[in-house]
């Protein structure tokens, strides 16, 4: 197993600035995602890492030595496709066989090993078969045990669950997570599905146009968010962010949207450190983290229910607050029991706690 | 009851239209198949007794049994000349659109432009200094000459409709290999050609076609020792009373292979037809 | 167990493939096309006869291109070519067109009478041309039987210099419909089947569906087998020269069988050379718009 480690990563396609200086340290039997929406860059980093993409400028380390000469076939590692690129004219034996025979293992080995890669993934009654005739998951799978019959230094695994059906894509999460952790293998794992994300990751890595946002593990990443980016495509249902300002409340700092009835005090440190963005803040809070009560209570903020989405474990509850230019729809998440009708009044809290700050022109977090 | 009425009017000049387009090749065959005296009957008999002497008198010299008459000796001509430029044509033409689909190449769409429009071009036109100089070097009459002058005319056909193939199998297939220890010629052979084998196939059998019927070039560089086929059978007509009889039957023979092709590769065609334009 | 990092350097490099496999073909075609085009264009320059190699080539500057432009026989044979090419493809259009038409529908068999109808269009020109001599022919022709109710006499299709040219318009017509019909059919089949849909509910009458619907989706393609065929029209030799060899006179010496009697009849070689070039010029205005055309329905660039 190895250690992966990549410093100003560029890559133009044409005119198209895919990676724009990334840098990041994949560290030894790690599972790191790559996470990003389309466009993000984050396939394109991982194919350079590859070696089927050549970078315009940039280092990649694995294991400290310089690969970017290196053709794909030296640099041991393995790549599992969005599309499997499971060899269509070879049976599943021979699919999983091909890395072998370029290496010329002798017979016995080879056979061995495919067959305990065949074992491990349940996957020997299709042995025989061509991919064709086989489910998406059977594919999956196969393309999975391709990679693994290697025993390489670093796995590559492009959007490997995106064509599977969402019970099968949940079942195989948890099972690449635990052979990964099994093997003990350093993988990195690109998805533009947070969910994945965040339940596969050891480090999450999260990308933008080209960019690298944040590197964290996920409860990092999903606590202290260190831009807006990542505080809104974390999350789901997604963050909620106010634009809002420094004013006060009575004579207490406090973040107050102009126009309407959200007003929220503060401690004066925290104002403190927030005056050099006053007019151009935005708040972030969590649907968990806004907590509703029937009853007006003190400091709490009058709101109406615009639309409710019982979920069965939970309910999600669309609030709307204030009115004309400063209106804003807020998310609550709240317990499967709540009910209530479309335009009732309701009022709410944020968990101090629990809020980020952002500033509006460089989207960076305030701490 | 207007659908119905449409829907035969429409059969019955589908009918029409395949008697039209299929009678004179009926006849030809007819024709190959009879006596003498039933060609030059007036009018024309469409039932008769068939014979097997035109044939006969292609294939066999009188009295001397199996030998190689004139028109067997072209036909033979032909068959080499023709499939060895095949070969020859799809082999070059396969690699280079593999080239061309894969490796992005400065200027690709002007050598692509350039490759097609040599097959653009009038054989009349390339003959005449194709004609010097294959005097000059001795190539005149001979199998080689031809070969060479066919697998060029074919290879840029074999180009273009190749590299529609190719850019069809997704580059993943290639990729896995290399990643998985392949080099790149190894993933072309292992990987690539097995998927490409239907399209290979298809734009063997056109160049085969197109090599087969060929004539202008055949006509002007060649003459008795590699003559082909279509140039030797009108030619015949020339001499005497004309023996229609025989020249039908040379001519079936000569259509035979490629109406057997065009059917075995009829889902291809319109590929074929139309430089790989339309698919299906 | 894992392999090591470094490898065989035996394999070659991508750059070294790509040379490999574009090198050969490239130098096939510049070898058996530019080459001798180039060394005709030398000649075009010159008085030269083929036939008698012992005569050296003469210096003439451009009297052989300047020959051309004043020579009555060379614009008599354009003018022949353009009304070949015109007649022959307007009726395959027509045709092709009209037929496709009537094939547009589900019947029994389609597949196979498709493949039928695609024969003609596979045969070498120049067979094509000699069997439907025998079916021209005023004696015991096919067609001279089948017309003689209607004409009450024998027409000699291909050696009456008023009917020679309409023969060969025919003889072409029969060949390469079927490829219009074909190429019509690939466009029709292609127009998705809901904006008919859609016009119905609108209730479109059948013309207005045809003439909004239709002819603008196909348009392309029909474009496409146009220029094809003209350009394939243009340069026909084979099937002339089996039927007729640009007779009765010169009624229907195209300009492909003008510059091969030209060249290796008269062997006027410095002379058929720069007509040569000529035709080449046009061929490639000609072919250079069916090349962009067709990339541009293909796809790329």
């Amino acid at each position: 197993m190895a250690h992966v480690r990549i410093e100003n990563l560029v890559k133009h396609f044409d005119e198209v600035l895919a990676v724009n200086g990334i840098s990041l340290d994949v560290r030894d039997r790690e599972f790191t995602v790559f996470l990003g929406p389309s466009g993000s860059g984050k396939t394109t980093t991982l194919r350079a890492i590859a070696g089927l993409e050549k970078p315009d400028s940039g280092d990649i380390y694995i294991d400290d030595v310089r690969v970017n000469d290196l053709p794909p076939a030296d640099r041991d590692i393995a790549f599992v496709f969005q599309f499997y690129a499971l060899y269509p004219h070879l049976s599943v034996y021979d699919n999983l066989a091909f890395p072998l025979r370029a290496v010329h293992m002798s017979k016995a080995d080879l056979d061995e090993r495919v067959r305990e890669v065949a074992r491990v993934l349940h996957i020997e009654p299709t042995l025989n078969r061509k991919p064709a005739k086989l489910s998406g998951g059977e594919q999956q799978r196969v393309a999975l045990g391709r990679a693994m019959v290697r025993r390489p230094k670093v796995f590559l695994m492009d959007e490997p669950l995106t064509n599977l059906d969402a019970k099968m894509r949940a079942e195989m999460r948890a099972k690449l997570k635990r052979d990964q952790s099994d093997l003990g293998a350093t993988t990195i794992y690109v998805t533009h599905d947070q969910v994945e994300a965040m339940s596969m990751g050891d480090r999450i890595a999260v990308m933008d146009q080209g960019r690298l946002l944040q590197v964290g593990p996920p409860e990092q990443v999903y606590d202290h968010p260190q831009n807006l980016f990542v505080a809104g495509f974390i999350g789901s249902p997604a963050m909620n962010l106010i634009n809002c300002q420094l004013g006060a409340e009575g004579d207490r700092p406090a973040l107050v949207v102009p126009g309407s009835p959200l007003s929220l005090s503060i401690a004066s440190d925290l104002a403190a450190r927030l005056e050099p963005a006053r007019e151009r803040l935005v708040l972030g809070i969590r649907p968990e983290d806004v907590h509703l009560s029937r009853e007006s209570r003190p400091g709490w903020i009058r709101a109406e229910v615009y639309v409710t989405e019982p979920l069965g474990a939970e309910t999600i509850v669309d609030l709307h607050v204030g009115g004309g230019d400063a209106a804003s729809i807020l998310r609550a998440r709240t317990l499967p029991t709540f009910r209530a009708a479309i335009g009732e009044p309701i009022w709410m809290e944020f968990d101090r706690e629990r809020m980020h700050c952002f500033d509006r022109a460089s989207g960076q977090a305030i701490s | 009851m207007n659908g119905r009425l449409k829907r035969t009017l429409a059969l019955t000049a589908v009918g029409v239209v395949l008697v039209i387009y299929l009678l004179p090749i009926y006849w030809i065959v007819a024709t190959s198949f009879k006596e003498y005296g039933d060609i030059l009957a007036r009018p024309p008999r469409f039932l008769f007794v068939p014979t097997l002497r035109n044939y006969a008198a292609l294939f066999l010299l009188p009295g001397q049994g199996l030998q190689a008459t004139p028109f067997a000796a072209r036909l033979l001509n032909s068959v080499i000349i023709a499939s060895f430029s095949t070969v020859l044509a799809i082999a070059l033409g396969t690699m280079t659109a593999y080239a061309f689909s894969r490796f992005r190449t400065r200027g690709q769409s002007d050598w692509l432009f350039f490759i097609l429009s040599t097959r653009m071009l009038p054989p009349v036109v390339v003959v005449i200094p194709v004609f010097l100089m294959y005097r000059a070097l001795g190539l005149f009459d001979t199998h080689v000459g031809l070969i060479m002058l066919y697998t060029a005319f074919n290879v840029s056909f074999a180009v273009w409709l190749l590299k529609g193939f190719m850019d069809e199998i997704p580059k993943e297939y290639e990729e896995a290999a290399l990643v998985d220890g392949y080099s790149r010629l190894q993933a072309f052979v292992r990987v690539v050609l097995p998927q490409a084998v239907a399209g290979i196939a298809a734009t063997s059998v056109f160049c085969l076609i197109s090599a087969w019927n060929e004539f202008a070039f055949a006509l002007v560089l060649t003459q008795r020792t590699a003559q082909t086929a279509p140039p030797y059978i009108p030619s015949v007509v020339g001499s005497g009373a004309t023996e229609w009889g025989r020249i039908a039957a040379g001519t079936v023979a000569f259509l035979l292979p490629v109406a057997i092709f065009t059917f075995i590769m009829r889902k291809h065609l319109l590929r074929g037809a139309t430089f790989g334009a339309l698919k299906r | 167990m894992t392999v090591t990092l470094a490898r065989r350097r035996r394999a070659l490099s991508d750059y070294q493939v790509k040379m490999l496999f574009l090198m050969p073909t490239l130098l096939l075609l510049v070898g058996m096309n530019v080459f001798p085009l180039i060394w005709s264009l030398h000649l075009s320059f010159h008085d030269y006869a083929a036939d008698m190699p012992g005569r050296p080539p003469r210096a003439v500057g451009v009297a052989n291109y300047t020959a051309l432009l004043h020579d009555p026989n060379l614009w008599r044979n354009f003018q022949v070519t353009a009304e070949f090419v015109v007649l022959a493809v307007a009726a395959q259009f027509l045709i092709g067109f009209g037929v496709a038409l009537l094939l547009n529908r589900e019947f029994k068999g389609k597949g196979l009478i498709t493949t039928l109808i695609l024969l003609p269009m596979m045969l070498s020109p120049a067979v094509v041309g000699l069997f439907w001599k025998l079916i021209l022919d005023p004696n015991w022709g096919l067609l001279d039987f089948l017309i003689r109710p209607v004409t009450h006499a024998s027409v000699p299709w291909l050696t009456n210099d008023r009917t020679a040219l309409p023969a060969l318009v025919m003889i072409d017509t029969w060949m390469w419909s079927p490829f219009m019909m074909l190429i019509s059919l690939a466009g029709l089949n292609a127009v998705p089947r809901h904006l008919y849909e859609a016009a119905e509910v609108d209730r479109a009458s059948g013309w207005f569906k045809f003439r909004h619907i239709t002819l603008p989706l196909i348009a392309p393609l029909l474009l496409l087998a146009l220029i094809f065929r003209t350009m394939d029209a243009f340069k026909l030799f084979d099937m002339v020269w089996v039927a007729t060899e640009g007779g009765p006179g010169d009624v229907t010496k195209t300009v492909s069988v003008g510059l091969y009697v030209q060249a290796f009849r008269e062997w006027r070689t410095g002379e058929a050379c720069a007509l040569a070039y000529v035709l080449l010029v046009v061929i490639i205005a000609l072919s250079s718009l069916y090349i962009r055309w067709l990339s541009r329905i293909r796809g790329e660039a």
